[in-house]
């Protein structure tokens, strides 16, 4: 067979289409993720049993279960227990914002502990409330430590974003398929497909080892 | 009005008794210094003061204050009781003169600069005016102290709490933290010191405090304590530090 360039030029319209759909979903889905996971990691780390107890439960379900049922859940089942309605859309950001939250908790808990004991002292000790010691001492040097792993998460999630396939949402795998579906030249499609996620994933990376680079690592 | 006052202090952790009905007053100015053998709860007893431990029994009023209050109470405590800990812990991520300055800007609320320039002159009290700019990880280990207790200073407390300052320090740097607390002492500060340093203990101490089972073993003047030890174990102690 031959690689015919000219199919991708053809079809680059409507992928890109599809990526600027998967970039949303993603940016979205982390901003909430972010959100929830230090919510959700602070009250591991310091919360009440009640508290705890409940993002202990969050974290597990999620962590116990494919994003896909996730999905599936939050697109076909909510609607029949909840009584409302979903676009295929929200439904996406909905299943990022909460399965990303899971697995950023666990990395703001586990980075926040990992600060020397000393210094929360050393913050308590000058008569700060504790969410300040949190805000101003703990909370920079926990970040620094979590751009690795957090970055590590942003391109899983962004990854993920190909799995909402299965509910319809014209995100980037999605358009290759109809694409493909249409013209059979499954070569240059999932080439391109291929392409523009790495090129997503390798800005993303870029971003944070700049990120990294520019902070001082402690 | 004592400055501190245990009444009946007693700490546990989990069955294991460490501060046992402990009563000590502490009165403006003096600079008590607490020796004993290690894990005899001297940095137990220094961190009820400033509530970093939970009392179980007793009271302990610091400052006309209980550390028994209201979080709100335990921090104007933690304001009046400075505390510069064997590790430093200096905030990493800032400068000397950001550690400093912190204190005055975050707790008592003044302004950037009002704080910068504190923080600029508690620098230069303690010698490091040359290294303000300097992170922590720059910096020796006397002088990591010596910023630590410009921060503790920098927050103006009444009395200033220190456990072991110079026991992480290389022989040579001790002297120079050594001196700045000697300098303190004369300026008038309340002070109670962990310390394994006899001659610092002679040289400043108004009063010698030996702990020993979760007790206040021995308690009166340095000299005469260092020079003539009745009690036996502290006699033994002393062999062993000297
Ligand atoms: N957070 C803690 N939990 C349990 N035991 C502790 C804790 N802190 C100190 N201890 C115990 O309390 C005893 C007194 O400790 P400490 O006050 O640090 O002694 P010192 O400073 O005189 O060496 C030690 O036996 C120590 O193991
Ligand atoms: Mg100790």
């Amino acid at each position: 067979m031959t690689f015919d360039w000219s199919v991708i030029w053809q079809a680059l319209p409507e992928l890109l289409k599809g990526a600027r759909l998967t970039v949303l979903i993603a940016l979205a889905g982390l901003a909430g993720g972010l959100v929830i996971g230090f919510a959700a990691g602070l009250a591991r780390a310091y919360g009440n049993v009640v508290l705890n107890a409940i993002a202990f439960v969050y974290v597990e379900i999620i962590r116990g279960t494919p994003i896909i049922v996730q999905v599936m859940f939050i697109y076909f089942a909510l609607p029949i227990l909840a009584d409302i309605r979903i676009n295929p859309l929200a439904a996406a950001i909905i299943a990022i914002i909460v399965n990303a939250g899971a697995y950023i908790a666990e990395i703001v808990r586990g980075t926040f502990l990992s600060i020397h004991k000393g210094l929360r002292e050393a913050g308590l000790a000058l008569g700060l409330p504790f969410w300040k010691v949190l805000l101003y001492i703990i909370g920079p040097l926990a970040f620094r430590r979590m751009i690795p792993a957090l970055g590590n998460q942003f391109i899983v999630s962004l990854k993920d974003t190909s799995l909402f396939i299965v509910i319809g949402v014209g995100e980037l795998t999605r358009q290759g398929q109809e694409i493909m579906a249409a013209n059979f030249r499954a070569v240059e499609i999932w080439s391109a497909v291929a392409m523009l996620y790495l090129i997503m994933t390798g800005v993303l990376t870029l971003i944070l080892r700049v990120t990294e680079k520019r902070m001082r690592i402690l | 009005m004592s400055i501190v006052e245990f009444k009946k202090v007693t700490k546990r952790f989990g069955q294991v008794t460490i501060l046992d009905e402990v009563d000590l007053s502490i009165e403006p100015g003096e600079k008590v210094v607490l020796i004993g053998p290690s894990g005899s709860g001297k940095s137990t007893l220094l961190r009820c003061i400033n509530a970093l431990e939970e009392i179980n029994g007793g009271d302990l009023i610091v400052d006309g204050i209980s550390v028994k209050g209201s979080g709100r109470m335990v921090r104007l405590i933690r304001q009046e009781a400075g505390m510069v800990f064997q590790q430093f812990n200096l905030f990493p991520q800032m400068t000397a003169l950001q550690n400093v300055a912190f204190g005055p800007h975050r707790v008592r609320g003044e302004t950037r600069q009002e704080a910068r320039s504190q923080a600029l002159a508690m620098l230069a009290k303690v010698g490091l005016a040359d290294r303000v700019n300097n992170y922590p990880s720059e910096l020796s280990g006397g002088q990591q102290q010596r910023v630590a207790i410009a921060r503790a200073l920098a927050v103006k407390p009444k009395l200033m709490l220190f456990d072991e300052p110079t026991s992480a320090l290389d022989p040579e740097l001790r002297h120079e933290v050594l001196r700045v607390m000697q300098a303190l002492a004369e300026e008038g500060m309340t002070m109670i010191v962990v310390t394994h340093e006899m001659a610092f203990a002679r040289k400043v101490g108004t009063r010698l405090i030996f702990m020993e089972g979760g007790k206040i073993a021995v308690d009166g003047p340095p000299r005469e304590l260092l020079e003539n030890p009745q009690n036996p174990r502290l006699k033994e102690f002393l062999q062993h530090v000297a």
